[in-house]
């Protein structure tokens, strides 16, 4: 899980990042027509968002640095 | 029906499931044979799976220099003699048809100065790989996805294939379902491809593998269908800070904002030490040249010389195992091939790509960017052989008793009204699976046990899983995947009573020639998931007269 936003000011609504979200973390606010974060339990932080988004509109917060990985030691 | 749902039915003469190189190309080359194609995807094709992290494709050209004998006795001895021999050099001897392909394609490789691809010598004086160019990397899988268009292939993105249909014992087609309605997507094909990549347990720290949840081999098995055995485990690790693949992603095609620069993790490819200051120790030169994949951190680590640090401008970053768990290495588990033309032992249904348990590499990664090769490859052969033996078929029907039974299965997790989520059993699986000491360095004590709880997941919560919306049904059925795979990949650990490769096992230290020469099958027998021992061609062991230590020049512990 991860810390991702998406701010509404700057998304255009094309919905690349629905598309290439391979987790179905995104959505398409129907009312609004931006892209929201529906189910953040699914993100793994692979940042196509962030990457295929023409408008800088997905913030990936820092703090994901401190989520835990569970390892296969530790 | 709880919720209703609308249907949508489509027809080809191919079904290609998985849009990643396998995929796309067998998609291509069925639809260039003139037969109709249906390429679906869970995610977007061009975007899914790992196939857009590549960054290098293997060729061999004896123009170049390359000698097929060398190539193969080096994959032989390093795959400690388990690789499938006839795959391998189908692989080698077809990879640079396909490297022309992807070239008259439009993905650009690198080059020198007079305009010849940049060979990169991996492992260094043996066989070569060309580096897919940074302005096309990522890129590079879009460029696949047009070409498919281009060749008239019908391509549906996000759309999660279930349960495949089967008629008269002959695949006939598939199910599927989008993430965001109850609509019920029925495929009637006359031949099916699966090309949905690798298999694994959604490991936080391996973002490429998040959507590879055994869909294909699950549906298969369920089916009928036979699966190589999965005891040779991938053992990618993965830095505490920057889980792997993020750095191929970010900074791709836009500058990397400061705050996020910690996700590309500085220092990558530098030396690893263990907790007492020594460096991990490279394999013997004959053994093999490629990097740490393999169990030697998971020694450390069960010798009790974690944590293991690499260093980086910012200090020493921890460095851990079980990166890609639940997979095997690639192509080490997969479809079973039953003939050279990537079907499997199911009429009507073909397998390319890593979906396809081919053993071209054998126990142990021998070859970089021999991967996306062997996807390009099979998928190729796959998809020309398809689409022949669908062109010489009459159209099937499919009876709408078979469609409902699958539909009854797509839906079943949102008719319950409660149970246990996927969510929690997705955890409670990689729990029980990602400890070091079960799932990479083994022992029949600890598979057992694991099994044992793995046994209660599949029997008593599998068949309650429940779903609230169509996102949770989606991860249901992925769930439900899982655990099988799980279930394949610690019998398949316990099958196997000696070590090679990336298999071992402490309480039998040592390859066990000839009686181990051999892959292991899984398949449903009355119910139950039954393995096999399929003896590798005699023509293919290693000369067992010579010494072990020739032939194994790497030493397990307890050997």
């Amino acid at each position: 899980m991860a810390n991702v936003r998406i701010d509404p000011g700057l998304c255009n609504g094309c919905g690349i990042c629905v598309k290439s979200c391979p987790a179905d973390v995104i959505r398409m606010d129907p009312e609004t027509d931006k892209a929201v974060i529906q189910y953040p339990q699914e993100c793994v932080i692979c940042c196509w968002c962030f990457v295929e988004c023409p408008e800088d509109a997905v913030l990936i917060l820092p703090e994901i640095k401190t989520s835990p990985l569970f390892t296969s030691w530790g | 029906m709880k919720h209703s749902s609308r249907e949508n039915r489509l027809e080809a003469d191919v079904l290609v499931i998985g849009g990643g190189i396998a995929g796309c190309f067998a998609a291509i080359k069925a639809s260039e044979q003139g037969a109709e194609v249906i390429l679906v995807d869970k995610g977007y094709v061009g975007k899914s799976g790992q196939t857009p992290y590549a960054r290098s494709f293997m060729a061999f050209n004896p123009d170049w220099g390359h000698n097929l004998d060398v190539w193969m006795d080096y994959i032989n001895k390093t795959s400690e003699y388990v690789n499938n021999r006839y795959w391998t050099k189908v692989t080698i001897r077809e990879s640079y048809a396909r490297y022309q392909d992807l070239v008259s394609w439009g993905v650009h490789f690198r080059t020198d100065q007079d305009g010849q691809p940049i060979r990169s010598s991996m492992p260094p004086g043996v066989t070569d790989l060309l580096l897919i160019d940074d302005k096309t990397k990522g890129e590079y899988a879009l460029i696949l996805r047009k070409q498919a268009v281009r060749s008239e292939v019908k391509i549906l993105d996000r759309i999660t294939i279930t349960e495949l249909l089967k008629q008269d014992g002959r695949i006939v087609g598939a199910v599927g379902m989008p993430p965001d309605s109850y609509d019920l997507y029925t495929f009637i094909a006359t031949a099916t491809i699966l090309c949905v990549g690798a298999c694994g347990f959604k490991p936080a720290g391996y973002p490429p593998i998040v959507q590879l949840t055994a869909d294909g081999e699950a549906m298969a098995y369920r089916a009928g269908a036979e699966i190589l055995g999965k005891e040779f485990v991938d053992t990618h690790s993965t830095r505490m800070d920057t889980p792997i693949g993020i750095p191929n992603m970010l900074g791709r095609n836009k500058d990397v904002p400061d705050d996020l620069k910690v996700l590309i993790g500085p220092g990558r490819g530098k030396p690893e030490i263990d907790a007492e200051g020594d460096k991990i120790p490279d394999r013997p030169a004959d053994a093999s040249h490629y990097g740490y994949t393999y169990l030697e951190r998971e020694l450390i680590a069960h010798a009790g010389r974690a944590p293991i640090t690499t260093p980086t401008p910012d200090g020493d970053k921890e460095v851990v195992g079980g990166a890609c768990l639940g997979m095997s290495l690639r192509k080490a588990d997969g479809i079973w091939p039953a003939d050279n033309n990537c079907g499997s032992s199911l009429p009507g249904l073909y397998a390319a790509g890593d979906a396809l348990g081919n053993m071209q590499n054998g126990a142990v990664y021998a070859l970089s960017g021999s991967a996306i090769a062997g996807g390009a490859v099979t998928g190729t052969i796959a998809g020309v052989a398809a689409a022949k033996e669908a062109l010489q078929m009459e159209k099937l029907t499919v009876e709408q008793k078979e469609i409902a039974r699958a539909k009854g299965v797509v839906f079943a997790p949102i008719e319950r009204q409660g149970g246990f989520s996927p969510r929690w059993v997705t955890q409670l699986l990689q729990n029980t699976m990602m400890p070091y000491f079960i799932s990479y360095i083994k022992k029949a004590d600890r598979l057992q046990a694991a099994l044992t709880v793995v046994e209660f997941i599949q029997e008593h919560l599998v068949p309650k899983l429940f779903a609230g919306d169509p996102h949770e049904l989606r991860l249901a059925h992925e769930t439900k995947n899982m655990v099988l795979n799980a279930e394949m990949r610690l019998r398949s650990a316990l099958f196997r009573t000696e070590s090679r490769g990336n298999h071992y096992r402490e309480d039998y230290p040592r390859r066990d020639d000839p009686i181990w020469l051999a892959w292991t099958k899984i398949k449903e027998e009355q119910g139950k998931m039954t393995l096999i021992k399929v003896p590798v061609p005699k023509e293919w062991w290693p000369d067992l007269s010579t010494p072990y230590q020739q032939r194994y020049p790497f030493r397990f512990p307890g050997e």
